[in-house]
């Protein structure tokens, strides 16, 4: 077929629940991927004895089928929810950081998080519950704001939800000072920033808040099969709804009208194929520098991507172990091991080569106990860099640079934890910023998209997003969309671009 | 509780009401060029992962008993492959006749010669694409090679600083870059190679020339006495005198070496041993079943026959449709399929798919054989 109602570029998350709300619709729908499999980042790969997830450390907004989660809700309606098994994550996190000398763990739940924290600060369950009911206040605002789709009743936003206006302007390091807060419970809620790479003087508050408050209150979950698991469901939900995709297609062009409508996309082979809307999972800065002609991207385009900053290039070292957890001494899921817990010195120490300022590090067997063979283990250690150290890496220097850079991971983890695994590793596998770069195309490898800055951060985006639209028939959706990076976001993202394109189309009468 | 950063009333609220306007103004003074499409870690990764490239034999030499080196140049201008990791393999691809055949090489250059334009890889005469690379490629063809995949390769951090290396016939190949690699400053690792031929007239190199207090290669000979040379297999015996206190051991040749070396490693206590996968081939059944192959590739339907004997990859390239693969061995993931219908074999021990793969029915159809007739999806071969 060459003309779909909707051309999807990119398999990622964004890409796939947007085709397959635009196939609930009942309109016609290619998603064009340009690797052999669907997930973009949401995927897994195996080397030797061991299945190592690519990117997923904690899925927050799954919840339970009784309790479920915003995200599970989205995936019921999308009709994948049935397709995918969860395991439910016990802990938060086992926190280490060196320069206040911080370690310990901290569980998932409302209550049981709240009185974990009297074990920090004399008084911790009290600020915490004085923080819940802040973030409380902040969801019920934003559901207000959802609901009203744009248009809130002001009276409304500031008889309700007062303290959401009032510290809606805000970064995370403001809100917490106005706060005032003790510093360890402070320290404590700032675990989660490496989830969303920007720091606490940049990082909305409310975008933060809302986050963390979804992890300790609902918990999290992994998939049973890794996070491929997910993307596979999708992809079956497509076929069954009569949708196509195309793997090993890259879209290389977006074509336009005289109208400056889109009209149809170019793939790498020269295949063109006809649709009036497009809805693009890959960032901006790919869209309009590379996918259009000049004359087609609008100025508001340029200026409005020029103004975006790219987030943290993303570094993971994925090690098979020939011995088991219990056996290596690795007690918890999840790792975060930090030299300090001040984001924004962290944020720059990772602009270089040679720090260990930040690592998430996964044991998957201890949420999963059957995910390696009996008597070994998986781990996968995570950090960013907030720069383009990678990018001056030459061809000859590379495998080198990988393997330095990892080894340092690794020495910091054995230390923070006290355990000895160098001896033990089977397989080990490294993705660097170039390999981010190979598998999604993303500038510079960037895995968080966007960076939330200060006056472009979750509030100010989902705002103005009719204001950032620039090409007629084209919808960005994704990691680099409105609601910012994560599992969670690109799916809502990917699914709300969908639902737009639908208005658009209904509004051009087709 | 409530919110109060600022002490004026009002404050905070008016701050926040005017945060769209804000970002606004700070968008309009943003430059209105075209946004950067090149960039640095970009290049690198395209440098290194461009996919395929079209390559040109430039040199044909016999080696060794019935093994041809074959030299390649790219056909970008500077005849460059990507630099690679030493022990790594190309598949190259070409149409032979009305097939369409894929096979992967070890290459045996080292990653400076391949950077540098020279891409040499030792072919066996034994299989339809080996043959024709051997007789009927000529100087001057043009074929399909892959970017260097695979992870057959010393890592200084899950590997020691001493590898023991054991090879049997071509499969020497991977060791013979690992060696140049070494010489060259790309590698740093000692290697002792055992290397198993049947006579010194199998052997595909000569230890001469590669002289060096890292390198050492131990020859043995399995059909021959000869002065200087050990007889018979790679046992335990052999193995004692090179292994050290903490080997990394490597092993890559035929699979009856695979079964009888790593018994003879187990007697040596020595358990953890990496091998470089073989093709999976065609396998002998009881009575040949033709069966019914439907395969969809984007837009389009191809009806063609497979046999109950051989891969579902190998009656695609019989077929002549491009088709793609590339390490032939069910590890690398690059055919994966979606099995629409229809029963396949699959040996355990080639089962390398992803969990979620076994659960939503896809499959890798370098390994898999028809059992009975199948319709699938497969990727584009993005030449």
């Amino acid at each position: 077929m060459n003309k779909y109602d909707v051309i999807v570029i990119g398999a990622g998350n964004g890409g796939l629940a947007a085709a397959v709300r635009v196939l609930m619709a009942g309109k016609s729908c290619l998603v064009c991927e340009k690797h052999n499999i669907p997930g973009g980042f949401v995927t897994s790969f195996v080397r030797g004895r061991f299945e190592f997830e690519a990117s997923l450390h904690e899925f927050n907004g799954i919840g339970t089928p009784e309790q479920p989660g915003s995200t599970r809700q989205l995936f019921e309606q999308l009709g994948v929810a049935d397709k995918i098994e969860w395991i439910q994550l016990k802990d938060a996190y086992h926190l280490i950081s060196r320069k206040e000398g911080y370690d310990y763990v901290m569980p998932f739940g409302y209550e049981e998080f709240a009185k974990a924290n009297n074990r920090i600060h004399p008084e911790g369950e009290k600020y915490i519950r004085d923080f819940f009911a802040l973030c409380q206040q902040i969801r019920d605002a934003m559901e207000y704001l959802s609901v009203s789709k744009g248009k809130p009743d002001p009276q409304v936003m500031m008889e309700k939800y007062p303290d959401y206006l009032a510290c809606s302007p805000y970064s995370v390091n403001e809100a917490f000072e106005a706060l005032g807060y003790p510093k360890e419970i402070v320290d404590n809620l700032n675990s989660y920033w490496c989830y969303l790479g920007s720091d606490g003087n940049n990082l909305s508050f409310l975008h933060y808040a809302n986050m963390i408050y979804s992890y300790y209150s609902k918990g999290a979950a992994i998939p049973k099969h890794r996070s491929h698991e997910l993307s596979l469901a999708f992809e079956q939900r497509i076929h069954e709804l009569g949708g196509d995709i195309w793997f090993n297609s890259e879209v290389t062009e977006i074509l336009t009208d005289d109208s400056g409508h889109v009209c149809a996309v170019r793939l790498r082979d020269g295949r063109v194929i006809e649709s009036r809307h497009v809805i693009a999972d890959i960032s901006p800065h790919v869209v309009y520098g590379r996918l259009m002609k000049p004359e087609a991207v609008p100025e508001k385009a340029r200026r409005l991507t020029n103004y975006r900053k790219l987030a943290g290039r993303g570094f993971t070292v994925f090690l098979g172990l020939n011995k088991s957890a219990e056996e290596l001494g690795i007690k918890d899921h999840n790792y975060f091991i930090y030299d300090t817990c001040d984001s924004v010195a962290q944020y720059e120490a990772m602009k270089k080569f040679g720090n260990t300022a930040a690592q998430a590090t996964v044991c998957l067997n201890n949420a999963d106990p059957q995910c390696s063979p009996p008597g070994t283990a998986i781990l996968y250690m995570t950090t960013l860099f907030t720069d383009d150290v990678w990018s001056q890496v030459s061809d000859e220097e590379y495998f080198k640079m990988k393997n330095k850079v990892a080894k340092a991971m690794i020495e910091r983890f054995e230390q923070a934890t006290g355990t000895s695994i160098h001896d033990h590793i089977e397989e080990i596998a490294i993705a660097t910023p170039q390999t981010y770069a190979r598998y999604c195309g993303h500038p510079q490898g960037t895995i968080y998209g966007y960076e939330s800055q200060y006056y472009d951060g979750l509030m100010n985006r989902i705002q103005m997003v009719e204001e950032d639209r620039c090409v007629d028939g084209l919808r960005i959706g994704g990691g680099f969309g409105e609601r910012l990076l994560g599992y969670p976001s690109s799916y809502k993202s990917g699914y709300n671009e969908a639902s737009r394109t639908l208005r658009d189309m209904e509004k051009e009468g087709c | 509780m409530t919110f109060k950063r600022s002490n004026n009333p009002g404050e905070d609220i008016k701050r926040g009401l005017e945060m769209p306007q804000k970002r606004r103004q700070l968008i309009a003074e943003s430059p209105a060029d075209i946004p950067v499409a090149v960039y640095g870690v970009n290049r690198l990764a395209a440098s290194l992962h461009p996919g395929t490239l079209k390559a040109k034999i430039t040199d044909k030499q016999p080696v060794g008993v019935d093994c041809w080196k074959i030299t390649l140049k790219s056909l970008r201008e500077d005849g460059s492959f990507p630099f690679f990791r030493a022990g790594q393999f190309v598949t190259l691809s070409s149409e032979v006749h009305d097939s369409f055949i894929s096979r992967p090489y070890s290459i045996a250059s080292s990653p400076k010669q391949a950077r540098d334009g020279r891409l040499e890889i030792i072919v066996q005469k034994k299989g339809v694409f080996s043959s024709w690379l051997i007789d009927e490629a000529r100087s001057g063809s043009i074929i399909t090679v892959s970017e260097p995949s695979g992870d057959f390769c010393h890592d200084d951090i899950r590997d020691r600083g001493h590898v023991l290396a054991v090879a049997g016939g071509s499969g020497v190949t991977p060791f013979i870059s690992m060696m140049k690699a070494i010489r060259e400053g790309s590698e740093d690792f000692r290697l002792t190679l055992v290397y198993g031929v049947r006579t010194r007239e199998h052997l595909l190199i000569d230890p001469a020339d590669y002289q060096d207090e890292r390198i050492s290669i131990v020859p043995v000979l399995s059909d021959q006495q000869a002065e200087g040379y050990y007889n018979g297999f790679i046992n335990a015996d052999i193995l004692s005198q090179f292994i050290e206190q903490d080997s990394s051991v490597f092993m890559c040749g035929p699979d009856a070496m695979y079964d009888f070396v790593t018994h003879e490693l187990n007697k040596l206590g020595v358990t953890r041993i990496r091998r470089e996968r073989n093709c999976v081939t065609d396998r002998r059944v009881d009575r040949e079943e033709i069966y019914r192959l439907t395969v969809h590739i984007r837009d389009e339907v191809y009806a063609l026959t497979a046999r109950n004997d051989e891969t579902v990859i190998t009656a695609l390239e019989r077929a002549g449709i491009p088709a793609v693969v590339r390490c032939r061995s069910g590890v690398c993931g690059f055919c994966h399929s979606r099995l629409i219908s229809g029963e396949y074999y699959l040996k355990p021990e080639d089962d390398f798919r992803r969990q979620a793969d076994r659960k939503f029915g896809y499959i890798h159809p370098c390994c898999c054989y028809p059992l009975s007739d199948m319709e699938i999806e497969i990727p584009i071969f993005d030449l």
